[in-house]
């Protein structure tokens, strides 16, 4: 059965919080920094995060999962090329060459979700109601949490896979690249996300509550190749046009990963 | 006057007496297919319920990719026929149609609703079921806040089943696998009101012992039990040993037949088959514990099959006739999240937070004319940090509609807090309103013992499970005396009874008299507390800061007033939980009550604190210090802008303020403003310092200076400023400030719930004055051609974050332009591009908020 993971004690990177809602250096009032600091605790200490992650085996043949359920189709040659993927036995077919390159030559595949819980879409209301500001920097706390959350859970994975003397490459989550959303209902049903840890999906494949994480890690064998460094905006779509990255800082937190 | 003492003995037969009348009455004018379901409903014998069917489909090869399983019963009704047989054939009593999908949303017009309740009944009566429930599962879609559904949609969503199943010939209707209780309220509702067949409702609950929207079973069973369901329960979910806690911590609270049906067991997936991991011997193994603390309604979910049933038959067989459940009478409030429970038997006391009431508040009496419910966000959550257990909402102001006010009020704040409510207005039809949407057990406040009142009151009460706060007055006014106010406590809790409502859902307010000018009556309050208790039984509350009208101090005779009331019984005092000494005797008597055990919350707080009356209160220097700190700060500031002409006197006032706006400090604005208002103009101070403060903000955010949060700590500083200056000129009304002329709708696009750009865009708006008209996220292009004809609005603010509903914001500006050809349209957010937005017809793009604000007075400057 798949793994709960329920760090203690979870710390939020300010910098990468502060990253989220542009921070690149600036100056800041005593003032501001004083209720940042004071939302970023009430971050870690009210809400109740939660991950749960499992092992699965790619299938033999390549084959194409339909859009509901785990019931596959033979694809021909022809389709695999057109339709690149990777399809998980007893899991989700995982659409996309950027998944596919992602997971080349990976032995098995970790799924994992994690989430800050039904409590956060609360507070996040509840902080936006307070007032914008208040709001904006909740949200980008929580956020940073949620991706100190994923540590956390990865951690686990690369435990795990460590201890079975393997190597693992970087979490890629559903809607980087060319893998879309539409893979999240079968992910979570794959690992009983909803059950295990309360996470669920609206009919627009967005994860509820908002702040949570789903991602695939390739398992390796000590001695193969491991593809893919960590760049998060190699494979983002947006990355010719991004505003952020103009300025020298990323979504995904202030001056880390490049 | 001597009043007789009822012995506890007597007491106690009294309450079996009346609790046996409230069942009966539960089902009173419920039709009911015969004497055994009768006696189901009464808890005096078992039922049996079929299990999983889509386990059993899958295993028939029926659970194809793309195949509606509830359209089967119109296309393959011998195969679904065949698994309900299989199941009476194993002893299952009712056999659930195959509906649980069947509502118009998810059937999307491939068959009427009508059509596939009754296919679905035809299978389960050909396959010879004793009863037939009409199976009516989650509507598929996320209601408000969280998606988009709102509350009355849901309602007809499962009003339409309802009927269908009724008409088909269902003998009771079950709600079940639903994860969020407003839902789960608004289909009982639904049912109750489109059916007098028997109703079970049961909702599914995750690993950590609560629903995904954060519901415990003590909720779910309080608030579902209370609005009348004849059975609550748990069905799905986990396996029958993970589901034993939950369903006793719904055994305590269920006031009907409790009801589970569990999964065989956790799921895993070998072979592409979902495998569960109890055998149908375990699975009767665990629900012989699960009769054992009162379950009597019972069957099985997901990976069951007709093999457990029969198990699970052979252990219902041998109980006989079901436990009494351990129902622990109690006055629950509850949200959907949290329930303050205080067992009839205990001394505890919670506090009601008062603050939510505009009378004597102008602020508050403000932001409810301009329908700024942020604002109560803000009361409540100041009070539950000053730690109230419960929160009173009274929004009552002659020229609003309450019904609607108290409504979006109670919606928002169930939406951003979780303490339970009060909802408190003479309004019935404003407390119907409120109520039927919330998604818990709130108190109403309030009934009193007026003929009228009673008549008004109690019957809402009744019908949707509310607890009710009585008031000691009748025709004749309040009582002077205690044993008046206790004869008219009794003649509440006698009508109540009479209605149906439980004694543990009552709570009698014996009214606090000034002691300025009712001396005599506070010795006679605080009897009426004791015997209030001693002869009903009932929690008592009381407004206690009302004693000290006319006298200075106010504050300490309201907290001496408040440890004598504790000391004769009161349990639930309305109070400002922000007054420090209320705060302290509330502190105090937790440990002398046994509530605080172990003192260890007193400890905790007082242990380092200073006597009060060891020192001299040292607010003031504070406030000194703190201003001389930022004069110091502000001396290195230079004015960013030219000093206009009217200010030129006050320059150091204008660089003072300005450095508290560019510093994003909203703290000290008012005062500030206040000032500068006494001798300058309101039009020089905003012209002068809140506009250019602002545009130097913006123009700091552009060059990259600022980053976001420091733009809206500016702007929220400003806010604070124009606030003051809208108040002195709605008090003057000699001239109006020329941004509040000029209108902004602003809107995010149907399809699209992601508003946190619009909401930034429309604070930054709002700062610069202009009146902003927020038509929320998923809004539909007709919405916003209505809203901007309805009110001539000449600029419109579109967002978007998704590439998916770029399309409806194409839409949206075609619309606009078709149907209001002078309003113009800014569009915004993360995939548009300049280019794009030219593409699709906008007539600005704006990059950001401040963007957005530039555009618009540009836009109303030409």
């Amino acid at each position: 059965m798949a793994q709960l993971v329920r760090p203690e004690a979870l710390t939020l990177d300010r910098q990468e919080a502060l990253g989220y809602v542009g921070y690149s250096g600036q100056v800041m009032s005593e003032d501001l920094l004083q209720r940042f600091e004071q939302l970023a605790s009430a971050c870690e200490t009210t809400l109740e995060p939660v991950g749960v992650w499992d092992v699965f085996a790619r299938a033999e043949s390549e084959t194409c999962a339909q859009s509901s359920g785990f019931d596959k189709q033979a694809r021909s040659a022809d389709q695999a090329q057109s339709y690149p993927g990777v399809q998980l036995v007893d899991g989700p077919w995982l659409a996309g060459a950027d998944i596919a390159n992602h997971l080349t030559g990976a032995k098995e595949v970790v799924l994992m979700a994690c989430t800050l819980g039904a409590k956060s879409e609360h507070e996040l209301r509840k902080y936006m109601a307070l007032g914008s500001v208040d709001g904006v920097l909740y949200g980008a706390c929580a956020s940073a949490l949620v991706e100190s959350l994923a540590n956390a859970v990865e951690t686990s994975v690369v435990d795990f896979a460590a201890a079975r003397g393997l190597r693992t490459n970087f979490r890629y989550s559903p809607g980087y690249g060319d893998m879309p959303l539409a893979v999240q209902p079968q992910f979570l049903r794959a690992l009983n996300a909803t059950t295990r840890i309360g996470l669920n999906v609206t009919p627009d494949n967005f994860l509820l509550p908002t702040k949570s994480v789903t991602a695939v890690i390739g398992l390796f064998d000590a001695d193969a190749p491991v593809p893919g460094a960590r760049t998060q905006c190699s494979v983002c779509q947006l990355r010719h046009h991004c505003e952020l990255r103009k300025k020298g800082t990323f979504c995904h937190g202030f001056a880390a990963n490049k | 006057m001597a009043l007789p003492l009822t012995s506890e003995t007597k007491l106690l037969a009294d309450e079996r007496v009346v609790d046996a009348c409230i069942a009966d009455m539960r089902i009173a004018d419920v039709r009911i297919a015969d004497e055994h379901l009768h006696q189901v409903l009464l808890g005096n014998e078992f039922l049996v319920f079929d299990g999983a069917m889509g386990t059993e489909m899958q295993k028939r090869g029926l659970a194809l990719p793309g195949v509606v399983p509830d359209l089967l019963n119109i296309t393959d009704p011998r195969a679904i026929t065949e698994i309900h047989a299989a199941y009476v054939a194993a002893g299952a009593e009712v056999i659930t149609t195959n509906t649980f999908g069947a509502n118009s949303l998810k059937l999307e017009g491939r068959a009427s609703v009508d059509e596939v309740y009754a296919a679905a009944v035809r299978c389960a009566k050909d396959a010879k079921a004793r009863y037939v429930a009409g199976d009516i599962g989650p509507s598929g879609a996320l209601l408000e806040p969280m998606g988009t559904l709102s509350f009355e949609d849901a309602y007809e969503l499962f009003a339409e089943q309802v009927r269908a199943a009724d008409k088909a010939g269902c003998d009771l209707i079950l709600i079940e696998t639903l994860a969020d209780l407003r839902e789960a309220k608004a289909a009982l509702l639904a049912a109750q009101e489109n059916t007098d067949l028997p109703i079970f409702v049961t909702m599914t609950f995750g690993e950590d012992g609560r629903t995904f929207l954060g519901t415990p079973p003590e909720v779910a069973a309080e608030v579902l039990s209370s609005l009348g369901a004849h059975a609550v329960g748990i069905n799905c979910s986990l396996g029958p040993d993970e589901l034993l806690p939950l369903a006793q911590s719904m055994a305590h609270r269920a006031r009907c037949p409790l009801m589970v049906q569990p999964n065989a067991g956790m799921p895993r997936m070998e072979n592409d088959q979902t495998l569960y991991d109890v055998t149908p011997e375990q699975f009767a193994l665990s629900m012989e514990a699960m009769i054992a603390l009162g379950a009597s309604i019972v069957g099985s979910c997901c990976g069951s099959s007709p093999d457990f049933t029969r198990a699970l038959r052979a252990v219902v067989d041998a109980a006989k006739s079901p436990k009494p459940r351990d129902f622990k009478p109690a006055l629950v409030l509850a949200s959907a999240q949290q329930a303050l429970i205080m067992p009839t038997e205990s001394s505890h006391i919670a506090v009601i937070g008062e603050r939510i009431n505009p009378t004597g508040k102008p602020r508050l009496q403000a932001a409810l004319r301009s329908g700024n419910f942020d604002y109560l966000v803000g009361e409540a959550v100041a009070q539950v940090e000053a730690g109230a257990d419960v929160l009173d909402v009274n929004v009552g102001l002659p020229e609003l509609d309450e019904a609607a006010t108290l409504t979006q009020a109670v919606d928002k704040l169930a939406a951003t807090i979780t303490a339970p409510l009060v909802f408190d207005s003479s309004d019935p039809d404003a407390l119907v309103a409120a109520v039927r949407s919330y998604g818990g057990k709130p108190l109403i406040n309030s009934v009193n013992a007026k003929r009228e009142s009673l008549e008004a009151v109690l019957p809402l009460v009744k019908r949707y499970g509310c607890a009710v706060l009585g008031l000691t007055l009748d025709e004749d006014g309040i009582p002077p005396t205690a044993e008046g106010r206790l004869r008219a406590a009794e003649r509440i809790v006698d009508a109540a009874e009479r209605m149906g409502i439980a004694r543990e859902d009552i709570v009698i307010d014996c009214l606090v008299m000034a002691a300025a000018t009712n001396q005599d009556e506070a010795r006679e309050i605080l009897r009426a507390v004791t015997l209030v208790k001693e002869h009903l039984g009932v929690r008592t509350a009381l407004g206690v800061s009302n004693i000290s009208f006319g006298l200075p101090q106010r504050s300490l005779m309201n907290a001496t007033f408040l440890a004598a009331a504790f000391g004769a019984g009161l349990d639930l005092p309305i109070l400002n939980p922000l007054s420090a000494r209320y705060r302290d005797v509330v502190a105090a008597y937790k440990v002398l009550c046994g509530q605080d055990v172990g003192s260890l919350a007193y400890i905790d707080a007082y242990a380092t604190a200073p006597d009060p009356y060891a020192q001299k209160p040292t607010d003031q220097k504070d406030t000194q210090t703190s201003q001389v700190q930022v004069a110091q700060k502000a001396t290195a500031f230079e004015l960013p802008f030219p000093l206009t002409l009217a200010l030129e006197d006050v320059s150091d006032e204008v660089t003072s303020m300005t450095y508290q706006i560019l510093s994003g400090q909203k703290g000290s604005m008012a005062a500030s403003t206040e000032v500068l208002l006494e001798s300058k103009d309101a039009l020089d101070v905003v012209n002068g310092i809140f506009i250019p403060a602002l545009d130097e903000a913006g123009r700091r955010f552009d060059t990259g200076e600022f980053f976001l949060p420091q733009l809206m700590a500016s702007a929220e500083a400003v806010k604070v400023g124009f606030d003051v200056v809208r108040e002195r000129m709605a008090s003057t009304s000699d001239v109006s400030m020329p941004s509040s002329q000029h209108t902004i709708a602003v809107a995010t696009v149907k399809g699209d719930i992601h508003d946190i750009g619009k909401n930034i865009a429309k604070m930054l708006l709002e700062n610069y004055g202009y009146n902003v008209v927020d038509l929320g996220r998923d809004v539909a292009p007709e919405d916003v051609v209505a809203a901007v004809q309805d009110q001539k609005i000449t600029l419109v603010g579109l967002s978007a974050l998704m590439t998916t509903t770029v399309k409806a914001m194409e839409q949206t500006v075609k619309l606009l332009h078709e149907k209001v050809p002078a309003t113009r349209v800014i569009v915004s957010g993360a995939v548009l591009t300049p280019d794009y937005a030219s593409k699709i017809g906008a007539d600005y793009y704006a990059k950001d908020a401040a963007e957005t604000a530039r555009i618009a007075e540009q836009f109303f400057a030409s």
